[in-house]
């Protein structure tokens, strides 16, 4: 598959996933905004920007004020991460982006998979974020969030198993790596506080990777730090884990680079090993109760090496290392 | 829309006993004028033979049916981004190219007719590309002026001498044809990198859905095979060990054209490449893949000359392969169509094609040309000063619409600034008369109403076969009583059925 293709879909995979985790907190978050304490909130949209890699516009605040700015602040800041065209990593400018990517694809993607992402995208665009506030906050996010996963079915239904198919994998994966593992960090470190201050539940946590009902099922109702962080790090039926994310990855090089998955591993290969044995040893004390302020600051580094390593493996390596034997 | 909401006026077999008629009924704002040959109604205002059924069906329509059918087929176009990129002072924009949901019919007869002359100019062509870049008889013999030839910056040196695969040129060919009442006559050829086949195969889909019990009643010939000829065309123009890897060598997307460069490459399973996706090496064109470089054996180019190589041609190009001429020369990819192919759809040139004709094939044209003056020559000149208010002018390179001249839609004042530009640089332009352009029906602004047309059909060439879209892009004026038919001067564009059996029985 041409390289700079590949790179796209790679692209793609990854703005669509960013777009749909950022829609997924939002999600959680505003539909909070009906009962939950103002302190609270505070340090939930502390532990989403943190979580997504970016700035506040504004910063949230606990103090007695707080409650009088609650919806003022919350449409300012969602706002940001949904129609901002200036923040780059706003929900608009991922699908906008994404669908760039997409329109130099068009011979390798299906047209319902064009066409599903570029109705989606008119959506969006002309989407009346003030009306739709108005209707309920949380809605927007949940359409986007619907939307997204739509597309990913329709991919899932009409892309044939190829290249292109794996490098948007790919892609999806090693954000949604990258995402979840700044996810958890966030939340245990700023997330929680000692004593009365505001803190997250780790119920909340388990809700916005749509795995609660999964842990109380197979874990118990009662929900504490160490087995809930565990269970977010390492079980592999979960798809938001760190787990099933790294084994995707692991499978996804086997299907694009055979060769390079025999020993001599290739780089890629190799790091997906180090990223995989991370995972399973506790990379942020995850069986302890209380925690000690770890975190899971080595995956993230690896994670992103990843991204490096296949960048110079398969889309950008030197001419003299691509020509035919 | 889907194939399942026809409208209810498409009916197979409409009763064809009360034809509609030009002028009522639905047809009221139909104003037939005898100037202009009419592709629905003869002069009378009755329905040709060959538009009965459809006018039939058409006079049964609502505006409101009319009008949904229109809006479906944009929403289509927009959705699926059937668009070409405009752009701006500031951006691009995505637009789609409007489309008219009535389609043009042509008989069997009509269309052979056309077909025979497009054979005959591209086969002539092609001999004269030959000839200008080898022994250059035509040039000696005085068929062609040599300065006109030589002079043209659209030839390239570069190519003298060098042997092109079977001596085809031109292998993509996209031919504007136009119809007055003295028949149909070809106004331009367009040689370089032709575009609109996309938009002649989406408006065909699109007419499918609109229409499904017409189209099917109606015997038309399928236009839907032309990927797959045009990848055969590609393929033939070399010889191979194995199956030729083909690439789209694209601007990339921000081209006006790109979706049509994206289409075509999806359709045939080729590569689409930009420049950056190519490289040179040891006189082998490689692509950059996955899993290292491959070797591309064609090259469908629609990049212009200029931006090809620029070690060879313009060395600010970011667009092109650098070495990728030198590969070329020295027979390790072909390259579609050939460099240098520009010369021959020169509007000067263009005066001379059936003159070419005669010496190359020993033949008459089939299709005519359009009356040329060619401002080179002091008569032609002092012609097209005294009657700028009753021409069209145009310059010899220009394209799209742009940098003409409409004489009798002109004010004076542009008249002068125009014969300015002449008297400074007479060889840059062209005259013709303003032609009667026939009219189609369309359906505008809530009725339908009579508006100018042309249509360009795509002509294939390969070693041993030349392939004919039976079919083309249709274009339109869509501004009433507007003769410019180019999209980037607000035309669209309609599908053309071309029938198998001539008329279709009552």
């Amino acid at each position: 598959m041409l390289a700079r293709a590949a790179a796209d879909f790679y692209w793609m995979g990854r703005y669509f996933e960013r777009a749909e985790h950022t829609a997924r907190l939002l999600r959680y978050q505003l539909a909070r905004l009906v009962d939950t304490p103002a302190g609270e909130l505070a340090v939930g949209w502390r532990v989403i920007y943190r979580a997504l890699g970016q700035s506040a516009p504004i910063t949230p605040t606990v103090t007695d004020e707080a409650e009088s700015f609650l919806l003022a602040d919350a449409y300012t800041l969602a706002a940001s991460l949904v129609e901002e065209t200036t923040n780059p990593d706003s929900i608009i400018r991922c699908w906008t982006t994404a669908r760039d990517n997409a329109k130099q694809l068009r011979p390798w993607l299906p047209v319902r998979v064009w066409t599903c992402l570029n109705q989606g995208f008119f959506w969006l665009r002309d989407c009346d974020f003030p009306a739709a506030w108005a209707t309920g906050p949380a809605g927007l996010a949940g359409e986007a969030t619907d939307r997204l996963r739509l597309l990913a079915g329709v991919v899932e239904a009409r892309m044939p198993r190829d290249d292109a198919w794996r490098f948007l994998e790919l892609g999806r994966f090693v954000e949604r790596l990258q995402h979840q593992a700044a996810l958890l960090d966030a939340w245990d470190r700023i997330g929680q506080a000692p004593g009365d201050a505001p803190s997250l539940s780790w119920a909340g946590l388990l809700r916005v990777c749509a795995a609660h009902e999964f842990y109380c099922r197979t874990h118990s109702m009662v929900i504490r730090r160490g087995p809930a962080l565990a269970f977010l790090a390492r079980n592999p039926e979960l798809p938001q884990s760190l787990c099933f994310a790294v084994h995707r990855i692991e499978k996804l090089l086997a299907g694009i680079d055979p060769r390079g998955a025999r020993y001599p591993l290739a780089a890629p290969h190799r790091m997906v090993l180090r990223l995989s044995a991370t995972v399973e040893t506790d990379p942020a004390n995850q069986n302890d109760a209380e925690g000690d302020g770890g975190s899971f600051e080595a995956l993230l580094k690896d994670s992103r090496a990843l991204h490096g390593i296949t960048v110079s493996t398969y889309f950008d390596y030197p001419v003299e290392a691509g020509l035919p034997s | 829309m889907t194939a399942s909401r026809h409208a209810s006026f498409d009916r197979a077999y409409p009763d064809v006993s009360q034809p509609g008629v030009a002028g009522s009924g639905g047809f009221a704002h139909y104003e037939v004028d005898a100037r202009f040959y009419d592709e629905m109604f003869r002069e009378d205002g009755t329905l040709r033979g060959v538009s009965r059924r459809l006018g039939t069906a058409l006079s049964r329509a609502s505006p409101e049916d009319l009008a949904q059918l229109q809006e479906g087929v944009a929403r289509r176009f927009i959705h699926e981004g059937i668009t070409f990129t405009v752009i701006g002072a500031d951006e691009a924009s995505e637009q789609i190219i409007p489309i008219d949901c009535v389609p043009r019919l042509l008989t069997a007869d009509e269309w052979d007719h056309i077909d025979r002359g497009l054979r005959q100019r591209l086969t002539a062509l092609n001999l004269f590309l030959r000839d200008i870049y080898h022994e250059g008889r035509s040039l000696r013999d005085g068929i062609v002026p040599p300065d006109l030839v030589l002079g043209c910056p659209q030839y390239r040196v570069e190519m003298r001498g060098l042997q092109v695969p079977n001596d085809i040129y031109v292998s993509v060919c996209g031919t504007d044809v136009v119809r007055t009442h003295a028949g149909f006559a070809v106004l331009e050829d367009n040689l370089r990198v032709p575009s609109g086949v996309s938009y002649m195969l989406a408006c065909r889909v699109a007419m499918k859905q609109a229409f499904p019990r017409l189209y099917r009643a109606h015997n038309v010939r399928e236009i839907a095979r032309y990927p797959e000829q045009l990848y055969a065309t590609l393929a033939s123009l070399g010889s191979w060990a194995g199956t030729p890897r083909v690439a789209v060598l694209s601007p990339g997307r921000y081209n006006s054209a790109y979706y049509e460069h994206a289409f075509l490459a999806g359709e045939m399973g080729a590569d689409l490449v930009e420049g950056r996706d190519l490289v040179v090496h040891d006189g082998i064109v490689y692509a950059r893949t996955v899993t290292g470089l491959r070797r591309i054996d064609v090259i469908y180019r629609r990049v212009d000359d200029d931006f090809l190589d620029p070690v060879t041609f313009r060395s600010d190009s970011l667009l092109g392969v650098p070495g990728l001429f030198h590969a070329y020369r020295a027979g390790n990819v072909v390259i579609a169509n050939a460099p240098g192919t520009g010369v021959a759809d020169d509007k000067a040139i263009y005066a001379y094609v059936p003159d070419l004709i005669r010496y190359f094939l020993d033949e008459e044209p089939i299709l005519a040309n359009v009356e040329t003056h060619l401002c080179r020559t002091r008569e032609g000149l002092a012609y097209t000063l005294d009657n700028l208010d009753r021409l069209v002018v145009k310059e010899v390179g220009g394209s799209g619409g742009y940098g003409m001249l409409v004489g009798p839609h002109s004010t004076a004042a542009e008249r002068d600034r125009y014969a300015a530009r002449l008297r400074s640089h007479p060889d840059n332009f062209i005259s013709q008369p303003v032609l009667d352009l026939s009219r189609a029906m369309c359906f505008v602004e809530g009725n339908l109403e009579p508006r100018h047309v042309d249509v360009r059909p795509f002509v294939l060439r390969g070693r041993s076969d030349t392939w004919i879209a039976p079919g083309g892009l249709c274009r339109v004026a869509l501004r009433r009583g507007g003769l410019v038919v180019n999209s980037s001067q607000g035309g669209g564009c309609k599908d053309l059925w071309v029938l198998r059996d001539g008329q279709v029985p009552d």
